[in-house]
């Protein structure tokens, strides 16, 4: 095998291997983007696992995120800190759980916690309508997004607590056949 | 649990990779990955082999999900094509080719450029049309005429079992859709496509996104006179596309009665299938700038589905029941050996529409998209409108399946077509945004006519003088004849058997239906139990929402109420609460 990549060890990219979809060449093309984000943070050697984090602002010009409304949130909740700095494990994490071979029970529970934006296990009104504003960029008048989100609730809340648990979400999730290619990052 | 196994679970768990890692490490060095690697280089050997792979991942990238699904009908198409070709050719054109070297061509025609165009001339005598074909027993064993019929019957059986499946699968996938694309919680929370990465297209969809959200709670807020009023644009709306495909519908009646009259030249054959497809591509376009211009509507999107696809399904429709009524009534009454002249008719209807279909992409799309980034920039760049062009995909291959009976070697080209057309629409579809509305296919409104047009095609009598089926009273003859031959040697009477007994008898059809109306009626109740069940839960779950509210805020009061003297006590309390919040 043409192992020249001084990158990683052999140990590393079987695990990481094992536990992302990603196979090894991916891998090495993910630590090149990686890489592309920051070149005097982040070293080519990664053999003695170097504790780096390329921080929020830098990982969301990456092309795969910029137009994306949701960006903060994505990175937020792939990192360990909650502020949106990654560290490689933490970016291979991201796009592993949004590829392609994800399964759904995986990206439902992220996309859970990507919508929950004062992370309380619940999606109230409150975070209804912070993703209402930005997905239409603020553009809906006060009543139209008060609407909305109050329409959004009675459909989805199965238990009358007015917010969404995450079986609530599920629910509504299981009954979306275009949720999986929907909830999708190509990279 | 097997190693493979075990790692699908792994990889299944919402952990971060750290964490994965060290239960992976366990059995790591345990195991050979070997497993997964020999998947992989299956999968990969036998996606080099499928056609266009490459490219179809590329525009589903750059593009995204309904793009996509455009190109991959798209291939679906030219795949059923080639099979369709290779079994006309394989069944009819070679026998026939085989026992009869030379077409029997009159002495003073001779091939022109135009016959490509036009299709009558030279090719008349060909095997391209029914006329070319005999009623000979090729070798004194295989009988043409049976080979005919039963090659066309079951190829149209074949078709339509794959679109009644597609249908079918598409129809359940609709059927939970539909519920949920009016829901404003799907809207809000799954409909946001992630891949989707050009700035025009994520622009462009959140305006779809937004003018469909305030258009539905400007709904909610609508005075009586304002819903009349939203009535009314659309009681118009739908009024003008429909006189618009009726006037269209007449006029090419009159046309064709016209040309009817005046029937000396090759040349003038070649005007009915220029105005069919110039209406094909004119009027859509009208349809859309009506749409454009319509700004004191709040309601663009609703109008733009019911009259800028609706009314182009209803054009075209229209279009073809009028060629197909003049054909019938009228071609057939008049001309000698009137399956070649339809045969005709609709090879010329084919070239022009792909003719059409490239001019139109070339100076609609790519001259436009030039000017409008280059020169004008206020023009704007032009839509890939997804389902429009799907519409139009289907309306080829509906005129190529209606032509089958007459020219079975029409399946080649649309061959061609479909091969050229997919290069070109990936080409225009880099400079263009597109439309995101769902990709519903309507497949399904195209199904009727062409059976109802080839059941009536078939009760009328075949020619006298060319064609395979000559001198016989009507198509179904072929078998009755057969049958009758087959009823003297003593063997293959189960066959006879079958036909008087099965095919031939009310009774079969009567049980059948009796069979499937049960079936229908079991399906329906069932469905019925299962959405009252679904209720009853939903009420199930809403009171036990309830009673856990109520249970916690009993305890909250007990623990006020009794001040906690034992620290051990006061421990239960708290895990017993602890409990409570787990297992609601």
């Amino acid at each position: 095998m043409g192992n020249k990549q001084t990158t990683f060890t052999d140990e590393q990219l079987e695990a990481f291997q094992d536990c992302t979809f990603f196979t090894r060449k991916e891998i090495l093309r993910l630590h090149g983007r990686y890489r592309e984000l920051a070149p005097h943070l982040v070293p080519l050697d990664y053999t003695n696992n170097p504790d780096i984090r390329v921080p929020l602002a830098l990982i969301v010009t990456m092309p795969e995120l910029k137009e994306n409304p949701f960006r903060d949130r994505i990175v937020q909740t792939f990192s360990e800190d909650g502020q949106g700095n990654l560290s490689f494990n933490d970016f291979v994490d991201m796009f592993s759980a949004l590829c392609e071979t994800s399964p759904r029970d995986l990206k439902t529970i992220y996309a859970f916690k990507i919508y929950d934006f004062n992370r309380d296990n619940f999606i109230c009104k409150d975070d209804l309508q912070q993703t209402l504003n930005l997905l239409t960029k603020g553009e809906l008048t006060e009543d139209e997004v008060l609407l909305v989100c109050d329409k959004a609730l009675e459909e989805a809340d199965l238990d009358g607590d007015s917010k969404l648990s995450f079986s609530d979400f599920q629910n509504m999730i299981s009954k979306a056949p275009d949720f999986l290619s929907n909830f999708h990052i190509r990279i | 649990m097997s190693a493979r196994d075990r790692t699908r679970a792994i990889l299944d768990l919402p952990m971060s990779f750290e964490e994965k890692n060290g239960e992976c490490f366990i059995f790591h060095h345990k195991t050979k990955c070997c497993i997964f690697s020999y998947d992989l280089y299956i999968k990969s050997a036998r996606q080099t082999l499928e056609l266009w792979q490459g490219i179809m991942k590329e525009i589903g990238g750059k593009f995204g999900s309904s793009v996509l699904s455009y190109f991959v009908f798209l291939k679906w198409l030219l795949m059923f094509n080639i099979f369709s070709f290779m079994v006309n050719f394989g069944f009819i054109t070679i026998p026939l080719l085989v026992s009869d070297h030379s077409p029997n061509i009159p002495p003073n025609v001779s091939f022109r450029g135009l016959e490509l165009l036009s299709g009558a001339g030279y090719f008349t005598y060909t095997v391209m049309y029914y006329g070319g074909y005999s009623n000979a027993t090729v070798g004194q064993v295989y009988d043409m005429q049976l080979a005919y019929f039963f090659t066309i019957a079951v190829y149209m059986v074949l078709c339509g079992i794959a679109l009644i499946f597609s249908m079918a699968s598409s129809f359940r996938q609709n059927y939970v859709l539909a519920d949920s694309v009016s829901n404003s919680a799907w809207q809000l929370l799954c409909s946001w496509d992630f891949s989707v990465t050009n700035e025009r297209a994520v622009r462009q969809r959140r305006n779809n996104l937004r003018e469909s959200l305030s258009e539905k709670a400007q709904e909610e807020l609508l005075t009586l006179s304002e819903k009349l009023r939203h009535y009314g644009v659309h009681f118009g709306s739908w009024l003008l596309s429909t006189g618009l495909a009726v006037g269209c519908g007449a006029s090419i009646y009159y046309l064709c009665q016209y040309e009817q009259k005046v029937h000396n030249q090759e040349a003038e054959t070649l005007l009915v299938p220029f105005v069919v497809s110039l209406i094909n591509l004119v009027i859509p376009l009208f349809y859309s700038l009506f749409n454009k211009f319509e700004h004191y509507s709040s309601q663009r999107q609703q109008i733009y589905a019911l009259v800028v696809r609706s009314g182009n399904v209803f054009l075209r429709l229209v279009i073809l029941a009028v060629l197909c009524y003049y054909w019938m009534n009228v071609v057939a009454e008049k001309f000698s050996c009137w399956e070649s002249m339809v045969g005709q008719a609709l090879y010329r209807l084919v070239i022009f529409d792909f003719l059409f279909l490239m001019l139109g992409s070339f100076f609609g799309e790519f001259l436009s998209n030039v000017i409008g980034t280059r020169l004008l920039t206020s023009l704007g760049v032009p839509e890939f409108d997804v389902a429009r062009n799907v519409l139009d995909l289907i309306y080829t291959q509906t005129l190529a399946w209606i032509g089958i009976y007459f020219a079975p070697l029409l399946p080649a080209i649309q061959i061609l077509k479909f091969f050229l057309l997919f290069y070109l629409k990936k080409v225009n579809a880099c400079f263009q945004e597109f439309s995101t509305c769902c990709a519903i296919y309507q497949r399904s409104k195209f199904i009727p006519p062409r059976f109802v047009c080839l059941v009536l095609l078939c009760r009328l009598s075949p020619s006298e003088q060319c064609g395979p089926f000559q001198g016989l009273n009507n198509t179904f003859a072929v078998v009755e004849v057969w049958m009758t031959e087959l009823e003297g040697p003593s063997h293959s009477h189960w066959t006879v058997w079958i036909y008087h007994n099965v095919i031939r008898s009310e009774l079969f059809y009567f049980l059948v239906t009796l069979i499937i109306i049960v079936i229908i009626y079991i399906f329906w109740q069932v469905t019925k139990g299962r959405q009252e069940l679904i209720r009853l839960l939903r009420q199930q779950i809403i009171n036990e929402g309830k009673d856990k509210f109520f249970l916690l805020d009993k305890l909250q009061n007990l623990q006020k109420s009794h001040p906690n003297r034992n620290p051990k006590q006061k421990k239960q309390k708290e895990v017993c609460c602890d409990r409570v919040f787990f297992l609601c």
